[in-house]
Parts: C-alpha cells; sequence; structure tokens
C-alpha cells in the first residue's frame, strides 16, 4: 500500500512543488494521479520512488518509510519512466537482462526471466532489436516489463500511455488491470480523465501541487458531472439562441471557435433529450448533438469551484 | 556484484559499436601522425624516437579517452535510465565502479594497442615482466584517476541540470577540457626534450604530471628508472587518484 501524509516538497526555498498532499492507495488496488503537465504528479513519484526527499510530512510505500528506509522502500517498488527508462543501445532483450541481473539475478536465471517476459509481453518479433529502433508502444511495453522483472509489491507508472496509439493504450490499460488482479498496488499518473476512469479504483486530482479531490471515480463522477451534451447548428449564428433556450441548464456554456453549446448532462441521455427538444422548438437546423465526457479542463473547472465553494 | 558487473557488460555492450574501436585505433593514429612529423625534427640523444614517443601517446589517448567518461556520467545520472538506477536497491556506487572499470577496460585496450603499434615501428619493452607491469600498472592508474575527475565533472554537470545534460550532449564539457589536456601534452618532455621550450619554461615544463609520468614510462620501458622521478610520478598519479575519487563518490549523492 502507499500512504501519503501531509506531504510538501519545496524546490530552492519557493517553488512550492507539493503542499500537504495525504490520501492512501490500499493494497491490490489502482490509483490515478491526475493533472496538467506540472501539477506535482511527477514530484510525487519521485518522492515515493526514494528520488526525492520531501520537505516535510511522511511517505509509505509497502509498508516502509520513504526518507527513513529507502532500500526497502527500493527492494519493492517498480519504476517506469516517462520517455522508457531503457538503455536505447541495447536490445529488448538484453535490456530485461541487465534489469534482472541488478536486481540481483545470476544471469542464467536473468535470461530465462526475460524471456518469460518477452512471451508475456508478446514482444518476440523485436526482442533482439536495439530499443532505439522500436516504436513508442513497444519502448514502452518493454519499459513496463522491466519493472515487473522481479515482481514489486508497488509499482509507479508515469503517464504509461502518452504518446500511444489507441491500440497500445487499451494493452496497457489490460495489462495494468491484470497486474492489480495479482495483487500489486499500482499509482500511475495521467493528463486523460478518461484513463483515470477506466483503469483505476481511486482518483486523486492535482493541481498546483495541491489534492483538489479525490475519490472513487464514481465519487468523482458525481461531483464532476458525468458527461456534457455537445450542441452544433448549422448555421453558427443560431448559437446565442441555443444557449438561450438552455441557459437555465447547469453549466451552459457557448464555444463560438468551436461552435458549440455545452451544457452538463446530469441525467446523461434525458438531458440530451431535454435539449434536443428545446432546440426543436426553436426551430434551429442541428449539425450535430451529442453526449461526452468532460475534458480535463471542465473537470477543473468544476472540482476547483466545488473546494472554493 | 553482480549488479557492477551487468553494468560494465552493459557499457561495454553499448560502446562495441563507437567508443571501443576508437579507444583501439586512436593510439595507431596519434602515434603515426606524430611519429612521422617529428622524428626527424626532434634530438633525443641515443634513443630512438619510437621508443622516446610512444609514453607520450599512451598518456595522451588516456586523457582523450577519459573525457569521454563525462558524456557517460552525465547520461547515467540525468537520463531516464539514470534515474531508474537510482530507484532500484542497488548501492549508489555501483553505477560509478561499473563506468570506472569500463574505463580500466578501455585503457586496457588502448594500451595493447599502443604498445602494438610501437612495436611495429622499433618501439620495445626492454625491461622484463615485472618493468612491464609497472609500466602497465602505471599506466592504468593515471587513466583511473583522470577519469574519475571526468566522472566528477560529468555527473556534476548532469546534476546542476545544465540544458541537454538529460540527452547526454554534454559535449561543451569535453570541448573545454580539452584545452589543458592539450596543453599538458605540447608543453611537456613527452614529445621534446626540455631544451626545445623557451627557458622561461623549463620549470613548468621539467614539473608537470606528463612530464614526469612520460619519463618514468620511458624508464621502465628500458628497464632503468630514476628513484625521485618515480616518486614524482607516484605522487602525482595517487595524489590525483585520491582528489578526483574523493570528488567522483561525493557526486553520487542520490536524493535532494
Amino acid at each position: 500500500m502507499i500512504e501519503l501524509n501531509g506531504v510538501a516538497k519545496t524546490f530552492d526555498g519557493s517553488i512550492h512543488a507539493l503542499q500537504d498532499v495525504t490520501y492512501s492507495v490500499p493494497t491490490g488496488s489502482v490509483c490515478a494521479l491526475l493533472g496538467h503537465n506540472g501539477a506535482g504528479k511527477t514530484t510525487t513519484i519521485k518522492i515515493l520512488s526514494t528520488l526525492l526527499r520531501p520537505s516535510s510530512g511522511q511517505a509509505i510505500v509497502a509498508g516502509y518509510d520513504v526518507v527513513r528506509q529507502p532500500a526497502e522502500v527500493r527492494a519493492n517498488i517498480g519504476t517506469t519512466g516517462q520517455l522508457a527508462a531503457l538503455d536505447w543501445q541495447l536490445t529488448g532483450r538484453e535490456n530485461l537482462v541487465l534489469f534482472g541481473r541488478l536486481r540481483g539475478m545470476r544471469r542464467k536465471h536473468a535470461q530465462l526471466r526475460a524471456d518469460a517476459l518477452i512471451d508475456q509481453f508478446d514482444m518476440s518479433h523485436a526482442a533482439d532489436r536495439r530499443v532505439g529502433t522500436y516504436s513508442v508502444g513497444m519502448r514502452r511495453r518493454i519499459d513496463i516489463a522491466a519493472a515487473l522483472v522481479v515482481p514489486p509489491k508497488v509499482l509507479f507508472l508515469d503517464e504509461p500511455t502518452t504518446g500511444l496509439d489507441p491500440r497500445s493504450r487499451r494493452d496497457v490499460w489490460d495489462l495494468v488491470s491484470s497486474l492489480s488482479a495479482q495483487g500489486v498496488t499500482v499509482l500511475l499518473t495521467t493528463q486523460y480523465l478518461e484513463e483515470a476512469d477506466v483503469l483505476s479504483d481511486s482518483i486523486v486530482v492535482i493541481n498546483e501541487g495541491r489534492v483538489i479531490a479525490s475519490g472513487t471515480a464514481e465519487e468523482l463522477k458525481s461531483r464532476v458531472g458525468f458527461s456534457y451534451c455537445t450542441v452544433s447548428p448549422v448555421n453558427p449564428t443560431d448559437l446565442s439562441r441555443i444557449l438561450d433556450v438552455v441557459a437555465d441548464l447547469e453549466g451552459a456554456q457557448a464555444d463560438r471557435d468551436a461552435n458549440t453549446v455545452s451544457v452538463l448532462a446530469s441525467d446523461g441521455v434525458a438531458t440530451l433529450g431535454e435539449v434536443f427538444r428545446r432546440v426543436e422548438q426553436l426551430g434551429v437546423e442541428l449539425l450535430d448533438i451529442s453526449l461526452r465526457k468532460p475534458s480535463l479542463d471542465e473537470a477543473f473547472l468544476r472540482l476547483t469551484g466545488s473546494v472554493t465553494a | 556484484m553482480t549488479a557492477v558487473a551487468a553494468l560494465t557488460d552493459r557499457m561495454v555492450r553499448d560502446s562495441l559499436r563507437d567508443d571501443l574501436p576508437f579507444a583501439i585505433v586512436a593510439p595507431a593514429g596519434n602515434f603515426v601522425v606524430f611519429n612521422f612529423a617529428l622524428r626527424n625534427v626532434i634530438d633525443t640523444g641515443g634513443m630512438s624516437y619510437p621508443q622516446y614517443l610512444l609514453p607520450v601517446i599512451i598518456i595522451q589517448v588516456m586523457l582523450l579517452g577519459a573525457l569521454t567518461t563525462i558524456d557517460r556520467a552525465a547520461r547515467d545520472h540525468g537520463s531516464d535510465f539514470g534515474v531508474r538506477l537510482r530507484t532500484l536497491p542497488i548501492s549508489t556506487s555501483v553505477p560509478l565502479m561499473a563506468r570506472m572499470l569500463y574505463c580500466l577496460f578501455r585503457g586496457a585496450l588502448a594500451l595493447l594497442a599502443a604498445i602494438a603499434v610501437g612495436y611495429v615501428f622499433g618501439f620495445r619493452m626492454d625491461g622484463g615482466l615485472i618493468y612491464a607491469t609497472a609500466f602497465a600498472v602505471l599506466v592504468l592508474t593515471l587513466t583511473l584517476a583522470v577519469s574519475l575527475g571526468a566522472d566528477a565533472t560529468g555527473t556534476g554537470i548532469a546534476g546542476a541540470g545544465i540544458a541537454g545534460a538529460e540527452m547526454g550532449s554534454s559535449g561543451g564539457a569535453s570541448q573545454l577540457l580539452l584545452v589543458p589536456q592539450l596543453l599538458l601534452v605540447m608543453v611537456s618532455t613527452g614529445m621534446a626534450p626540455v631544451d626545445a621550450f623557451p627557458d622561461w619554461l623549463h620549470p613548468f615544463v621539467g614539473n608537470q604530471p606528463v612530464s614526469q609520468v612520460t619519463e618514468t614510462l620511458r624508464g621502465l620501458a628500458i628497464g632503468h628508472v630514476a628513484v625521485s622521478n618515480l616518486a614524482t610520478s607516484l605522487a602525482w598519479c595517487l595524489g590525483l587518484l585520491v582528489v578526483f575519487g574523493t570528488l567522483a563518490v561525493r557526486m553520487q549523492k542520490r536524493t535532494q
């Protein structure tokens, strides 16, 4: 499990990268750390993986204090890097053998383990090519495999799907789910609400170094609003008329650049039906009407709003 | 120890395509160029010019080789791979030890290559096995000392977050350190006896480490060496080893 208690990190005495971060991730569950670039996600992971010392507060990983027992923490974690923390000059197989030996395996044992991981990650076609020649998705797979050479109790994945095509992203998602089913505690960072939603048992939203919301995906969704109903008129001049008729609905706003009016669809399809009925009565011709997930920006807006309210 | 072996093995594999071939070719290149350019210009008394020149060529390629450590250390420290190393249950000194083992391996290859090319042009190891071994040990001690200095520099560059260091392109520092390195080699008695330099330079030329060490190596090659010169060379090598070694170890701090 992972526990953070009032963790803060200040750089150069004045840059507050993290402030009073408190949350816990139960054993065997997946927690998504959701936030924009620079929100403090990577700083959190660095503290938990003993790369940075917290300025104050306490962090426990797999039962060990990251400041007082860093060696024990390191023995129980697996980490991956945003850009694939591998030796790009070596082949995928050589990387896996290397990480096995770095964790104290004999060469023969490390080779067997590498073979098993290559099979498990479906990489046998590329295992003997240099990592530098891999696609982003393949690199990511070997990167995660390298973190699993010795099965860790806690796995940190820093933006594991950034830059991946939808299929590779799906592969990583499946992998994370299967790891969690095997009892591995996973903390991953992401900028995508959808990813946090699909993958994680709990979500921690951080913004400017502070936790602004945490809970299960369901809890957050009920706070953020499950989805938005978006309407596009054929004629952009109709935007303001549409906005007028839906103005009493929650979260109604027009985006002139995108030629859309959005309404928070708290009742899902029923909201869509209501919006459609009103616009139809108006006699405006529609290009499109749809339900969509809130963007991270909208989620933040809602969450920061609900915190200050 | 498995970890050190694994990382050293990794560095050798990484370098098979670029650094190691260079390490082997460099002594021949340097030796041939300087030998042909200077052999009829410089009067080295009774000693043949190849016999006189080879020690400084060896020092030259060792110094140049050490500069490649800057990039390796910066990469190990600043790259994602290096960051991951610091999350593994291994000592912080493991990557440093692996880099130094690699430097010694590289140095040994370069030394063998240099002696081989020297033999082609008439250089001889006439002092017997013990002197030859002492020759190799002195060269490798100096290599280790200078590599430790280069390692501390590279780690420092990456640690200071100087732009580009993460990508391993700390080429600027290697370029900069080329200057003192070249000066030390050129303004030494490695290529020409001290009389070839203006009088006011004599104290520097005669006593600086490259001059002292090449003089010792020449002595070890022919089988007799002045004790005072040997002591000076050892003092230089061991002194640099301690100073740079302390620095390099201190630079390996893990967390901020």
